[in-house]
């Protein structure tokens, strides 16, 4: 216990004991008990207070304090028999300081024991300091996970790559737990599963995706401010209902690629979160495609177009496994998508235009790199599903050609854009580069697909794609 | 939009190639782009002049003249004729940056090889994924008086 004398008594508390006719040493000794300035200042300035009873109070807190018995006041006591509050519940109750006057007003205001109990030990809790701590449980601290880890940045900082050291980098080939457990921590027996239908590492992993997921992240981009909106001016007409024609079909694709990877991501269990992490950015990605191609359409003078036929898009929804939706989206409509921007890039008719369509090529690359990797792993691991992967790849390849042949708006408008207007010499032209820029788009494909472990579809693509792959001894000779 | 010119050099050369990595490693706005891992050939075949550039994280690492093979065994190679070069480097050098006729990525598709070529589909891919980087590098050159030999 402190010693009273040398306790300093604040300015409001020497205020209250002159107007009260409190002794000093009464506010000292409260102070000593360690009951908070204001509480006392409360106490005391309460009608009826006097000296004696204040002296009263606080002699019984100091028996109380060093061990002594503490009595219950008679009426208290004779009260808490008629309202049922144990006596040992008053004890803990004057124990922390309660006025008798307070405990019977409480006791008379209808409240329980149950309610007091709750309350003081709530109280009890909170007074309690070093010595009245709560006793905690601390057996997580036991926690049988690999511990002592100090991963240093490196020279493109902290990234989810490094992480994967010691036990953290063990990625299954099969994750056993059905819960939203990170990869590495310790699990809980007996949670109800999360409902994942991805368990097994082939049906998702790519090698790349951690490296794709900072790189998403780090090449993120804003619309609003990042494109130089202001560098637009008026187009001739049909070329700005080309442009937004173009923009509408984007955006619609960008809104199908969302749906699709939205509902694979739920379905993927936590063993594996470098791709969920990717693909959630990849989400992200398609939104800001949404965006952008929305603004232009509708910030030079334009509006949207027609929505396209949707064949394809109804056809990638109805996709019954993730590696089949991914080498459909990520590579065959991925690789369209890439002619699209790179035609985009190529008759932009200004900076805006340029940087929208830089950006996007940066994206849709990512998302290939995804598809294409995470095929070649699917392959290395069922060598047996090639040839389930060829069909699968030939009914995508059909869909997107008839989506193609069904979307004239579509064509129409790329048309004009390379050709750089609608009069007769200008589609001619537009149409011998949209020609070139489809040979372009065949060949990347295949090289794609190549790239994924698939080189022999080289020779099995669907024949409006395989018209325009360059053989062998023709490349060579244009490479020569 | 005028850069200011830091150095004298002439391309095809390392010394023109290292004048600009040292622009590209003191430039904040390069870094901004994000991280960028590439080895990179550079093919200019009617001079006989073959480099490799390593792009590695937030700058270039190295610059090293080689031949063809080498150049070629890179993530991706560029190539254009020496007339090409030459113009899309005067190009940038009067506008600041490439203007829309002249960036990597018209280029690529000017050409019927592509700009960017490649062994592996992946690894051309690089030229598109970081396709930021490469046309800020590029874009750089215009801090360069550059001499043509």
């Amino acid at each position: 216990m402190s010693d009273a004398s040398t306790t300093d008594i604040p300015p409001e508390l020497l205020q209250v004991a002159e107007e009260n006719g409190i002794p000093l040493d009464l506010m000292r000794r409260a102070l000593a008990l360690g009951f908070p300035a204001d509480a006392i200042r409360q106490q005391m300035s309460m009608p009826g207070v006097t000296a004696e009873a204040a002296e009263q109070f606080i002699s019984e807190q100091e028996k109380i304090r060093s061990g002594g018995e503490i009595t219950i006041p008679d009426d208290v006591l004779a009260l808490s028999r008629e309202k049922n509050w144990p006596e040992e519940l008053i004890k803990r109750a004057l124990t922390l300081g309660a006025p008798s006057a307070m405990l019977i007003q409480q006791m008379n205001a209808g409240i329980t024991a149950e309610q007091a109990a709750s309350f003081i030990a709530q109280q009890e809790q909170l007074r309690g300091g070093a010595g009245g701590a709560p006793k905690l449980d601390l057996s997580w601290m036991k926690v049988p996970t690999e511990w002592g880890m100090r991963i240093s940045p490196g020279k493109k900082g902290l990234t989810v790559g490094m992480l994967n050291v010691g036990t953290y980098a063990d990625i299954p080939d099969f994750w056993p737990y059905h819960s939203e457990m990170p990869r590495g921590a310790h699990p809980i027996l007996g949670l109800p599963a999360m409902g994942y239908s991805i368990y097994e590492k082939a049906e998702l992993w790519s090698e790349n995706a951690a490296d794709l997921y900072e790189e998403a992240i780090q090449r993120r981009w804003r619309p609003s401010t990042d494109v130089p909106w202001e560098s637009m001016e008026d187009l001739p007409d049909a070329v700005e209902k080309a442009v937004c024609q173009l923009c509408t079909h984007i955006s619609e694709r960008a809104l199908v690629a969302g749906d699709i990877v939205g509902a694979w991501l739920p379905e993927m269990s936590y063993g594996y979160h470098e791709v969920k992490l990717y693909l959630s950015v990849a989400e992200f990605d398609v939104a800001r495609w949404f965006e952008v191609f929305r603004k232009r359409a509708l910030s030079n003078g334009g509006g949207l177009g027609i929505q396209a036929p949707g064949y394809f898009h109804r056809t990638l929804i109805d996709a019954r496994a993730w590696t089949e939706a991914s080498a459909a989206l990520h590579i065959l409509a991925a690789s369209q998508l890439m002619m699209l921007f790179q035609i985009g890039h190529y008759t932009a008719h200004n900076d805006a235009e340029r940087t929208i369509f830089s950006y996007c090529i940066q994206d849709v690359a990512r998302q290939r790199g995804y598809g294409s990797q995470h095929l070649k792993y699917f392959l290395s691991r069922h060598s047996e599903r090639r040839v389930e992967i060829s069909h699968v790849l030939n009914k995508y390849e059909v869909m997107l050609q008839y989506e193609w042949d069904a979307d004239t708006p579509l064509r129409e408008a790329l048309m004009i854009l390379l050709g750089g207007g609608a009069s007769p010499e200008q589609i001619a032209d537009g149409a011998s580069k949209l020609e070139y820029f489809r040979k372009r788009w065949a060949n990347d494909y295949v090289d794609q697909l190549a790239a994924a472990g698939l080189g022999e579809r080289r020779d099995k693509v669907h024949r409006s794609i395989k018209q325009y792959i360059s053989e062998p001894e023709e490349a060579a000779a244009a490479a020569a | 939009m005028a850069q200011e010119v830091k150095t004298k050099a002439t391309f095809p050369s390392v010394e023109w190639f290292d004048a600009l990595k040292e622009i590209i490693n003191d430039d904040e706005a390069y870094k901004r782009h994000g991280t960028c891992d590439a080895s990179v050939g550079i093919k200019v075949p009617e001079a006989g002049k073959y480099f490799v550039i390593t792009f590695e994280a937030f700058g270039v690492e190295g610059v090293k003249e080689t031949d063809e093979a080498a150049a070629e065994n890179t993530d991706f190679w560029m190539e254009q004729s020496y007339d090409q070069w030459q113009e899309m480097i005067k190009n940038i050098a009067d506008n600041g940056k490439a203007d829309l006729g002249h960036t990597l990525n018209t280029l690529d598709v000017e050409y019927p090889d592509g700009l960017a070529r490649s062994n592996d589909g992946y690894r051309r891919d690089l030229f598109y994924r970081f396709n930021q980087s490469f046309q800020h590098f590029f874009d750089a050159t215009a801090q360069i008086d550059t001499r043509f030999a």
